[in-house]
């Protein structure tokens, strides 16, 4: 369960990037590892972030896990059907379940992010 | 001489329960967490539907990792006796009883079940996470290892039974495999090789030994769900797998589902029932009085480890353990273990103990003083920071009592316990 056209962190989280536009989520592993999302604390508008700065705590009967910025960035929008249904992370963590888009200030900070090869790597060694 | 009990758990890396290679029909490996040194599932299906599950039809729960004694001889009853706070004189063959072993302070080392098979002849259920201190406590009572009495530093317990670990290991083990909710006695009827009368009389907290299809168990009205319908099967391990198959096979036409340690935590924390390190010892150092468990303590007894402190400490407790509901459900943020609760003027009077969602509502267990006890009393709760980016932006990282914080989510105090 790993989107082929996307980049990842080691945290688990999703990026889309497109021009000066990144888009940001959890993984289908991060999700299935939280289990039932009950509520999700989205950035502010407007707010400029740093690599590793905290965007979003995500929140599950179990667990409240960190979602870290990937890149250096400023949040656009934010996904605010989340607040409503949140369930959206554990149905569709690639594409209705997004967390944010940011206006990154260099594309190039992509490459310190994983590709989708490179990320199923990661999990495998991740689970041994 | 003798010294002091301390127990340091040696960390172990933890390895699948006898049903492992039945959890690994249902769910990836990524599902199963460490818990006790056991790789456990967390949830099969998902917590909200195997809780919905137990309360609506039943739930199969894998406690084979549970720690099961055997106490045999003249002295079992003698030595429980001394060990453990309740009465085990008060039961007869067939009975199980709750209770509690405390250290010569008084603190809970565990909460128990005693099963008595015979006059000679009892077992103990002890916590997962506590057999191995369990074991070490009661090989060193039986050496006269440890001090028991603070006033008497060189009183030893007099009886000494024969203990055996009927762990999943021993060629005798029994592990347990819990079978919870309403529909858990038409199942356990529909495989019972016994008399269906004799199981169908079985009241809460007495047990029958017979076998279900053929699988010899020990059959008790026991749980930890807060059911008022419910058995543990104890089994010997190298039956464990075909038990749990055929429970689950001839209960998925019920709608019966297996059940992992997510839901036995919101079940449990529905029902008022306490956790070991949550709402007896851990961080507040929690007592049975506290907990709400004062009848399983008997004071009338003339001797049993840690008697004196526990009077004290009964005497001397200002804060006890309560229930309480508060908004749950979709776009609330859950609350947490240390989350202050706060009195209607917004002082904080105790903190979250456990919680858990229950459908639309979340239902927690606080430790708060007495003077918020009463059912109905209006009560809320303050979000503490659980990131760094919530401390940035100025949420408390922790709250002392007396300390006023501005609520974020207004809840109830509801009856200490519930049943379902």
């Amino acid at each position: 369960m790993i989107e082929k056209d996307l980049l990842y962190t080691k945290e688990h989280e999703w990026v889309k990037i497109t021009g000066n536009t990144a888009i940001l989520g959890i993984t289908h592993h991060a999700q299935e590892m939280l289990g039932d999302v009950t509520f999700v604390e989205l950035p502010e508008v407007g707010a400029d972030l740093a690599p590793h700065d905290q965007i979003s705590v995500i929140e599950s009967s179990k667990a409240a896990s960190d979602v870290y910025c990937p890149v250096n960035g400023t949040v656009t929008e934010t996904n605010d059907t989340l607040d409503a249904q949140p369930e959206l992370i554990n149905e569709s963590c690639y594409k209705d379940g997004w967390i944010c888009k940011l206006d990154i200030k260099d594309p190039s900070e992509a490459d310190s992010l994983m590709t989708a090869a490179q990320y199923e790597t990661f999990l495998k060694e991740e689970e041994q | 001489m003798k010294t002091e009990f301390a127990f340091n758990d040696p960390s172990q890396d933890a390895t699948g329960s006898v049903l492992h290679e039945e959890h690994l029909k249902r769910v990836s490996p990524s599902r199963l967490a460490p818990f006790a040194g056991y790789l456990m599932p967390l949830w099969f299906s998902s917590i909200q539907e195997e809780h919905q599950a137990v309360r609506n039809t039943a739930g199969l729960f894998d406690c084979t990792h549970m720690g099961v004694l055997s106490l045999q001889g003249p002295d079992a009853q003698g030595f429980i006796n001394t060990v453990s706070t309740n009465q085990v004189g008060n039961i007869v063959d067939g009975q199980a009883q709750y209770g509690y072993l405390l250290n010569a302070d008084g603190a809970v080392l565990d909460d128990i079940i005693v099963y008595k098979r015979a006059d000679t002849d009892f077992l103990m259920v002890v916590n997962a996470g506590n057999a191995a201190k369990i074991k070490t406590w009661f090989k060193g009572l039986l050496a006269d290892d440890y001090v028991i009495d603070r006033a008497d530093p060189n009183r030893s317990v007099p009886f000494k039974p024969v203990i055996e670990d009927l762990c999943p290991t021993s060629d005798n083990g029994l592990v347990d495999i819990a079978l919870q909710g309403p529909s858990s006695m038409a199942l356990v009827a529909q495989l019972f090789d016994g008399e269906k009368d004799t199981l169908a009389a079985l009241k809460p907290f007495r047990f029958i030994e017979g076998s279900l299809n053929g699988l010899a168990c020990v059959i008790s009205r026991t749980g930890y769900t807060g059911s008022a319908m419910g058995f543990e099967l104890l089994v010997n391990p190298k039956e464990a797998r075909a038990l749990w198959s055929l429970l689950l096979d001839k209960g998925n036409p019920m709608g019966i589902l297996p059940c992992g340690l997510g839901a036995r935590d919101s079940l449990r924390i529905q029902g008022g029932l306490p956790l070991y390190g949550h709402e007896l010892a851990g961080h507040y150092n929690i007592t049975p009085f506290e907990a709400g468990y004062g009848w399983a303590v008997k004071l009338d007894k003339e001797v049993f480890i840690g008697k004196t402190a526990v009077i004290k400490n009964k005497a001397q407790a200002t804060h006890q353990v309560i229930r309480v509901a508060l908004p749950g459900g979709k776009g609330i943020r859950p609350v947490r273990e240390q989350d202050p609760v706060l009195d209607a003027q917004g002082a904080c009077r105790g903190w979250i103990l456990s919680s858990a969602a229950a459908q639309d509502q979340q239902i927690a267990l606080a430790y708060v003083n007495k003077a918020l006890s009463e059912q109905g009393t209006p009560v809320s709760v303050y979000y503490l920071a659980r990131s760094q980016g919530q401390i940035k932006k100025g949420r408390l990282k922790c709250a002392t009592e007396q300390e006023f914080v501005k609520p974020d989510l207004e809840g109830q105090i509801v009856s200490r316990f519930e049943k379902f």
